[in-house]
Parts: structure tokens; C-alpha cells; sequence
């Protein structure tokens, strides 16, 4: 297989020169960002392709150069031929992809020593890059009743836009109501309630984006930040364990972190969260839809690569299934051809139901009953992508990854079922060989 | 009678896409080969009988009948465990080497290693392969490649074995030695069905026969019944006077019958077998098979003995009396007039019409000589002789030589 051979090579090559080319922002932690989702992302789209390649060819070559006449004949019986070259296909996925990653770990590991980076950019990728963090739940605060009181106020006062429905304006209203709940005046503040903290780490960080309207013109804002025991936090009762309070400057519209001691969480685990408002500011500042998130280290950087690997080998194996299924009753082209629509179908499928939503209503209706339907029969790699997690260094656990291999994406486990697609492509695999006419010659 | 393969109006229609009956490729046909028989299924390209086969294992599905082998389905394990196949075409994995290829399809039989080791070894030494075992299979030629698909369809020690075209691309003595093989396969009980359009090799094994058609039996029966020319006799003798020749005539002519006499050609097979393994004897290097004469030891072994002997032998035994030599002798022996006139012989042989051998009417110089002269101890000796120019064998093939004659040959593995 010299496909085999071409990938492997492209791999070996490209992978170091990625690791010394990719620079990212100029700083350590975005040169390794960049790095490792590109390494990534290059490596899971190779071996994806190759799996399918070879889990094709395996069967179809076997037929089409007949192999197959000797080997059938043996004792074995139809289902053990083909998850026999399943467990081929998995056995090599996984050699390539222990050997890549090792590689790609390898480099992401020695970055630091080979940059020469500063103090506090070492620092920084220590904290915020390798590292795996879990995120507080950021409790969605219900304004349902705020919304449907002001529909009425404005209901009562003949306001309503004419022309739209009760559902759109309620929409509309909910929408607002939500942003000026993650919005802050000028000397205002903003609070987030967590309850059931556990002090899990020593440190734990804010992470967030600043929106400001209209923007300073050096694009800075300024804040004070602070965490600790809600009672103080909100009512100013002293309390007994110790406060952040800090006051920074950061640029708007990108990321930024906080760090804070894990001691401010009081006794009881009700920690709060406040960011205030400060002058020199001008204008209110808002957190834009997720620019909001409490973090703490919760498991280590190897420990959560490996599991992103995993989540690459899932998609692997459901590849392989996904090719033997086609060769079963497809010839190589065919079947290859097959596969890959399929892949990159999966790839991109949430960016593919999404532009349904665009569709005017009519032809929408017709689609979302069926292509949208189909699509999500098929598995959502991009849900589970591994640089989504390990550029923000955020925690894949065990369980994400459990959710993603056999959970449903309905009654709220937003699972991916991929074990459960692969099985059921299997077996309709089987199902088709079982009864293949194995020496037909198709003209 | 337990057939080892029975077709109950089998047919294979081809149809093309859209469904329309195109070919039929076998039509209607009721197959019988009984157990412990040589079968030889013949015809003309495209009548039909690589199709039968592939119904047979499983590999097609009929469009209507049903086949048996082994009294059960062609697609059982079960019994596939029994059913030795070689396809028309050895197909093999080309990056494997020889000996890696036969333990792939031990492993499939789920044969214990050091079983499959012992019956690898034995089946590579029978082949003539041992000597390029690491190398690739894809590397073969076609004759090699064959040789391999033999020796793999043979791993499980089949009691049915089906050999589609077994001779193509073999080289004679290859050949001679599929043939040696199927009668010794035949004499331990097993069902062999021989495939192909080559006659003379159907004709030197083969206890019945069928001849295939347009997909249709146009013919069956046994191989003697349907080739024995009932109104004619041959006499093969040594090289003997004119006078005595002239004798002989004299007496057919009493019986008013006509009578030729020639010195019979040697046949081109006999001499290229001893031409190619004198200079095997010579030792002249060679990249292809080796042409031998042995035939793997569990494959000749009674049945009883086998699995006790397969389970407590490691290596492959002393060189069993098996040898493919004594056989393509007494072709010669028979054909050629090598030894010194003897009237005595003649007057014996001439008295004593006894009829053909028990057993093995597989042989095409005895189906065709039909009176058989009884070998004396001057013929013995002039066979070994032969045999040992022939097999350039050691001195442990002296003693097959010695016990061999035209009618034990066959039987020889079993001593």
C-alpha cells in the first residue's frame, strides 16, 4: 500500500517542521496551541483518510484478486473474516497513532526548552496550556419572568411592535434581558454565584472576554476582580476565610485569565464572583456568550492528550467500520468514494445542519425532514474534535469521552452514540456479506 | 451409499443487470461422486465446472437446486474442516513468503502449532519449495505458485479434496506428481474431485468420470468402461529376437487375427522426468521449485495411526517409502525395452494373461496395456536401476526401488 507509505511519510515530515513554523500569537502558549492543534488536526485527517483507504481495500482486493476463494473455504465463517481484517485495520490505527502522538507529544513537551521564552510566558503555558482544567457550571440565571413582566408592561402600554408575533418579541426580549445580565455600567458590578465548590486545586482561574461599547481607543479595559465567600461578595459580611481583590488592565475582545487562590472558597462551597466596573472606564463592559468561565486544574496535560488521542481512535474505529460495511458490497473506487462523503460529511456536520437553518422556510421544511435527519444519523467529529479541548486546556474526561462513544445526543446526555453508529454499520456489513454471492463476477 | 458430493438438479443462471437470464452456466445437473473415489469432471473452457465448484463451496449460490458435499452445506465449517479446495488460479497473498502462507491457512483450521509446523515442513519438502520458502509467494511463478495452492489445500489432511485445473503451469514432473498424489490420497480413503480439461491427466488418475457441457452432463462413468477397446489385446515385451517375434506372429495369425509389432515410443513425459532429475542428481542450481519425489508424511500415513503419530511427532519421519520414482519407472520399464531378451520371460508372459492390477485403475499405462505381465526378478532389477538414476536419492530410496513393481506401486505408501 503505498498510500500507506505516502501518509506515514507527509506525517514524519511535516510534523517536526510544524513544531519549529508554527508561532501562533508569539507567545509560548499560542506557538503550542498552534502546534498541537495543527498537529492534530493533520494527523486525525490522514489517518482517517488511510483507515478508510486500507479497511477498503482489504476486503475489496481480497475479492476482486480472490484470496478470498481460499480463505472462505476454511472453517471459518463469514462474520469472522471480516471482523478478523477489523481488527487488522484497529490494530495498525492504533500502532500509527501511538507512534504519532508520541511524537507530537514529544515536541509540544520540549517546546519550552528549545524557544527562549520568557519567565512569565513559561509560566503562563504552565498554567494555562499544560494543564487539563475542568470549569465550573456557570448557573444560566432564568429570566423568563422578567421577560414575560415586561411583554405585559409593554402589552399595557400598546408598545408591541405591530407586525411580529408574540414569540419573536418574547425572543427578542429574552435576548436583551440575557446581555444586560452579562453587561456592567461604569462603576457597576457583576456577580456569579457558584454553589457546591470544592476547593479542587490550589489555584483556580477566571477565564473571559471583555465587549465594550463604544471602544476605548488603546482598546484597554479596566477592572477589579474579585472571589471569595458570597456573603461578603454580596452583602459584605466579613467572612472567614481570605478574599481576592485585585484590579487589572486587559485588552478587549480576546481571551484573557485570572489567577486566584483556591482558599477564598468558603467552608460552605458557595463562592462568588465579582467583576466591578472601574473608571477610567468609559462605557459598560459586556461578557459576550461564553466570555465567562471559572477554571481549575483537574487533571495533567499528558493524562488529557491521551484521551484527546482516544477521541482521534474512536473516529478511527468507527472509520473502519464504516469502510468494511461499503466493501462488503461496493468495489475499491466506489466504496472509497462512498466513505469519504461520509467523513467529511461527519466532519463538518454541525456547520452542515446549521445552514439548513438559513434555508427559506419552505425548502428548509423539506430538508430538515430528511438530508438533516439522515445527517444526524451520522456521528459529529467536529463535537468531539481533540483540539477543541486541548487548546484551552480543558479537561476531557473519561466520561466526555464515554458520552461521546455510546451515549444518545437526545434526553440531555448530548452523547455522539459513535460506538453505537459503527456497530450498527457493522452489522449491516455482515448482514450484506452473509448473503454475497463471494465469486460473482460483476461486469 | 453416502455420496461425498451430490447435486440435486443444480442450475446457475447468470442474468445481467437488469435481472434477464443470460448464461446458463450449469443447467439441471445431478452429480454423484461417491466416497473413496477419484472423480474427474471434465469439459471444454466455459462448460461449467468451475461454477459447479464454487456452488459446491459456497462461494456461488444457485439459482435453483441444492448441492451437498460431504453430506451438509459447502459454507459449514464443519465441513470445510474436511475439504481440502484449489481454486483454478492459485491465489495467494503476495507479500507472504512460502512457509508463512502455509501457516496462515494451518492457523485458519485451527491447527495446534506444532502440528502445523510438522505438517508445513512436510508439505514444503513435498512440494519442492523448501529451498525458497522465505522468499514471497508473489515472486512465484506460476508453476511455484501452484505448487504452494496444493500444498495449502492439503494442510488439514482433506477427506474431500476438490483440485480445480491442479496441473496448470505445472512442469511435468510436477505433475506426475499430483497425479502420484491423488492415487495415494484415493488408497487412504479419500474423495478427490479432479477438475479439468487436460484428459491425459484425468485419464491417468481419475476412477470415473464425467464430461461436462453447455453447463450439462453429457457423459458419465467409469474411466475403463468408456476407454476399453474390447476387441483389441497389446502385448509389451523386452527387447526379444526376431525369431521369437516371428513366433508370435505365427500364432495370432492362427487365430486369424492381425498383429503389429513396433518398438513403442518412450513417452515424452518419462524422458523429460529423467532428463531433468539427472541433472538434479548433478546438482546444478537452480532459483525454482525443486522437483521431488516425497510426499508428506501425514498425508500417507493410514488413518488410524495419523493423529497419534501426527500429535508425537515432531519432525517429519524417516523418508517414507512413498516415493513418486518407482512410479514414472514403471512407465519406463513398461515402455521401454531396456533389458536383455529373454525368452523364458516372454513364454511366461505370453501364457499368463492375467488381468489387470487390484486397485488401481487409475493408470493410464495399465488401463492401456491392458494384459500385464507379471514383473520377474530380471525386470525388478532393471527397475532399480532406472529408479536410481532417476530419483538421485540417496541409498534410502534403494529399498522403495526394490519393493516396487507395477502393481505394488501405488500401494507402496501403505507398507
Amino acid at each position: 500500500m503505498k498510500v500507506a507509505l505516502v501518509s506515514l511519510l507527509l506525517l514524519i515530515v511535516i510534523l517536526p517542521v510544524l513544531g519549529f513554523s508554527a508561532t501562533g500569537d508569539e507567545t509560548l502558549k499560542g506557538r503550542l496551541q498552534t502546534f498541537v492543534s495543527y498537529s492534530l488536526s493533520l494527523m486525525s485527517l490522514l489517518l482517517c483518510v488511510l483507515t478508510i483507504i486500507i479497511s477498503v481495500y482489504t476486503v475489496t482486493s481480497d475479492i476482486e484478486q480472490r484470496q478470498i476463494y481460499t480463505v472462505i473455504t476454511k472453517p471459518i465463517r463469514r462474520y469472522q473474516f471480516v471482523l478478523g481484517k477489523l481488527l487488522g485495520v484497529i490494530i495498525l490505527d492504533v500502532m500509527l497513532l501511538a507512534l504519532f502522538s508520541a511524537v507530537i507529544y514529544t515536541i509540544t513537551i520540549y517546546t519550552p526548552s528549545f524557544t527562549n521564552a520568557s519567565e512569565a510566558e513559561l509560566i503562563q503555558a504552565e498554567n494555562e496550556f499544560f494543564t487539563a482544567r475542568a470549569a465550573l457550571n456557570v448557573p444560566e440565571e432564568d429570566v423568563t419572568e422578567e421577560v414575560l413582566a415586561r411583554y405585559e408592561e409593554l402589552e399595557r402600554r400598546n408598545e408591541l411592535p405591530p407586525d411580529e408575533t408574540r414569540e419573536d418579541i418574547i425572543a427578542e426580549l429574552t435576548k436583551r434581558k440575557q446581555l444586560a445580565k452579562r453587561a456592567a455600567e461604569v462603576g457597576r458590578a457583576l456577580i456569579w454565584e457558584f454553589d457546591n465548590v470544592k476547593p479542587l486545586a490550589e489555584t483556580m482561574f477566571i477565564r473571559f472576554k471583555y465587549d465594550i461599547f463604544p471602544n476605548p481607543p488603546d482598546s484597554q479595559v479596566y477592572s477589579l476582580w474579585l472571589a471569595g465567600d458570597d456573603q461578603y461578595i454580596k452583602y459584605g459580611e466579613q467572612p472567614d476565610t481570605p478574599v481576592y481583590e485585585q484590579s487589572h488592565k486587559h485588552a478587549a475582545r480576546t481571551f484573557h485569565e485570572v489567577e486566584f487562590p483556591s482558599d477564598v472558597v468558603p467552608e460552605d462551597g458557595k463562592l462568588a464572583i465579582a467583576f466591578v466596573n472601574i473608571p477610567p472606564n468609559e462605557a459598560p463592559v459586556i461578557f459576550p456568550l461564553d466570555g465567562f468561565e471559572v477554571l481549575y486544574k483537574a487533571d495533567s496535560f499528558g493524562a488529557n492528550f491521551v484521551r484527546s488521542v482516544f477521541s482521534i481512535l474512536l473516529r478511527l474505529i468507527f472509520l473502519a467500520c464504516l469502510g468494511l460495511m461499503a466493501s462488503t458490497f461496493l468495489s475499491f473506487p466506489v466504496a472509497v468514494l462512498f466513505c469519504l462523503v461520509f467523513f467529511f460529511t461527519a466532519t463538518f456536520s454541525g456547520f452542515v445542519t446549521e445552514s439548513f437553518g438559513y434555508l427559506s422556510e419552505n425548502v428548509g421544511a423539506v430538508y430538515s425532514y430528511t438530508l438533516e435527519r439522515v445527517i444526524q444519523l451520522l456521528p459529529q467529529f467536529d463535537k468531539f474534535n481533540p483540539g477543541k479541548f486541548l487548546v484551552p486546556a480543558r479537561l476531557l474526561s473519561w466520561s466526555e469521552l464515554a458520552k461521546a462513544a455510546v451515549l444518545p445526543p437526545w434526553w440531555g446526555f448530548d452523547g455522539d452514540m459513535v460506538f453505537v453508529k459503527a456497530g450498527l454499520l457493522l452489522l449491516l456489513g455482515l448482514l450484506i456479506f452473509r448473503f454475497r454471492e463471494i465469486a460473482r463476477i460483476t461486469a | 451409499m453416502e455420496y461425498a458430493i451430490e447435486t440435486f438438479s443444480l442450475t446457475k443462471i447468470f442474468s445481467d443487470w437488469w435481472g434477464r437470464a443470460k448464461v446458463y452456466a450449469v443447467d439441471d445437473l445431478n452429480l454423484q461422486v461417491r466416497s473413496n473415489e477419484v472423480f474427474g469432471f471434465l469439459g471444454p473452457n466455459g462448460s461449467g465446472k468451475t461454477t459447479t465448484l464454487k456452488m459446491l463451496l459456497g462461494l456461488l449460490h444457485p439459482t435453483k437446486g441444492r448441492a451437498l458435499i460431504l453430506g451438509g452445506d459447502g459454507s459449514d465449517p464443519k465441513i470445510n474442516a474436511r475439504v481440502g479446495f484449489l481454486p483454478e488460479e492459485s491465489y495467494l497473498y503476495r507479500y507472504l513468503n512460502a512457509r508463512e502462507t502455509l501457516d496462515f491457512y494451518g492457523r485458519l483450521f485451527g491447527l495446534p502449532p506444532k502440528l502445523r509446523k510438522m505438517r508445513i515442513e512436510a508439505l514444503l519438502d513435498m512440494v519442492g519449495l523448501k529451498a525458497v520458502a522465505n522468499r514471497a509467494v508473489g515472486t512465484f511463478s506460476k508453476g511455484m505458485a501452484r505448487r504452494i495452492g496444493l500444498a495449502q489445500a492439503l494442510i488439514n489432511d482433506p477427506d474431500l479434496l476438490i483440485l480445480d485445473e491442479p496441473t496448470t503451469g505445472l512442469d511435468p514432473i510436477g505433475t506426475r506428481q499430483i497425479k502420484d498424489l491423488i492415487i495415494k490420497l484415493a488408497k487412504r480413503g479419500k474423495t478427490i474431485l479432479l477438475c479439468s480439461h487436460l484428459l491425459a491427466d484425468v485419464e491417468d488418475v481419475c476412477d470415473r468420470i464425467a464430461i461436462l457441457y453447455g453447463g450439462r452432463i453429457q457423459s458419465q462413468g467409469q474411466v475403463r468402461d468408456l476407454l476399453q477397446q474390447t476387441n483389441k489385446r497389446q502385448i509389451t515385451t523386452d527387447a526379444i529376437s526376431d525369431a521369437t517375434v516371428a513366433k508370435i506372429e505365427q500364432l495370432v495369425r492362427d487365430e486369424n487375427a492381425e498383429c503389429v509389432v513396433t518398438s513403442p515410443m518412450d513417452k515424452l513425459e518419462t524422458f523429460f522426468i529423467r532428463t531433468v532429475t539427472a541433472a538434479q542428481k548433478k546438482a546444478q542450481p537452480t532459483s525454482g521449485a525443486v522437483s521431488t519425489t516425497k510426499i508428506g508424511d501425514f498425508l500417507t500415513q493410514p488413518p488410524a495411526v495419523e493423529n497419534i503419530l501426527d500429535k508425537l511427532v515432531a519432525a517429519p519421519i524417516s523418508p517414507d517409502l512413498s516415493d513418486r520414482g518407482p512410479l514414472t519407472e514403471d512407465v519406463a520399464a513398461d515402455t521401454v525395452s531396456k533389458s536383455r531378451p529373454d525368452e523364458q520371460l516372454l513364454s511366461k508372459l505370453a501364457g499368463s494373461s492375467e488381468p489387470g492390477q487390484p486397485g488401481i485403475a487409475g493408470f493410464q499405462e495399465k488401463v492401456e496395456t491392458e494384459a500385464v505381465q507379471t514383473p520377474t526378478p530380471e525386470s525388478e532389477q532393471v527397475n532399480k536401476d532406472i529408479l536410481q538414476r532417476l530419483t538421485g536419492g540417496p541409498a534410502d530410496q534403494n529399498e522403495d526401488g526394490q519393493e516396487t513393481d507395477n502393481s505394488q506401486a501405488g500401494s507402496s505408501g501403505d507398507a
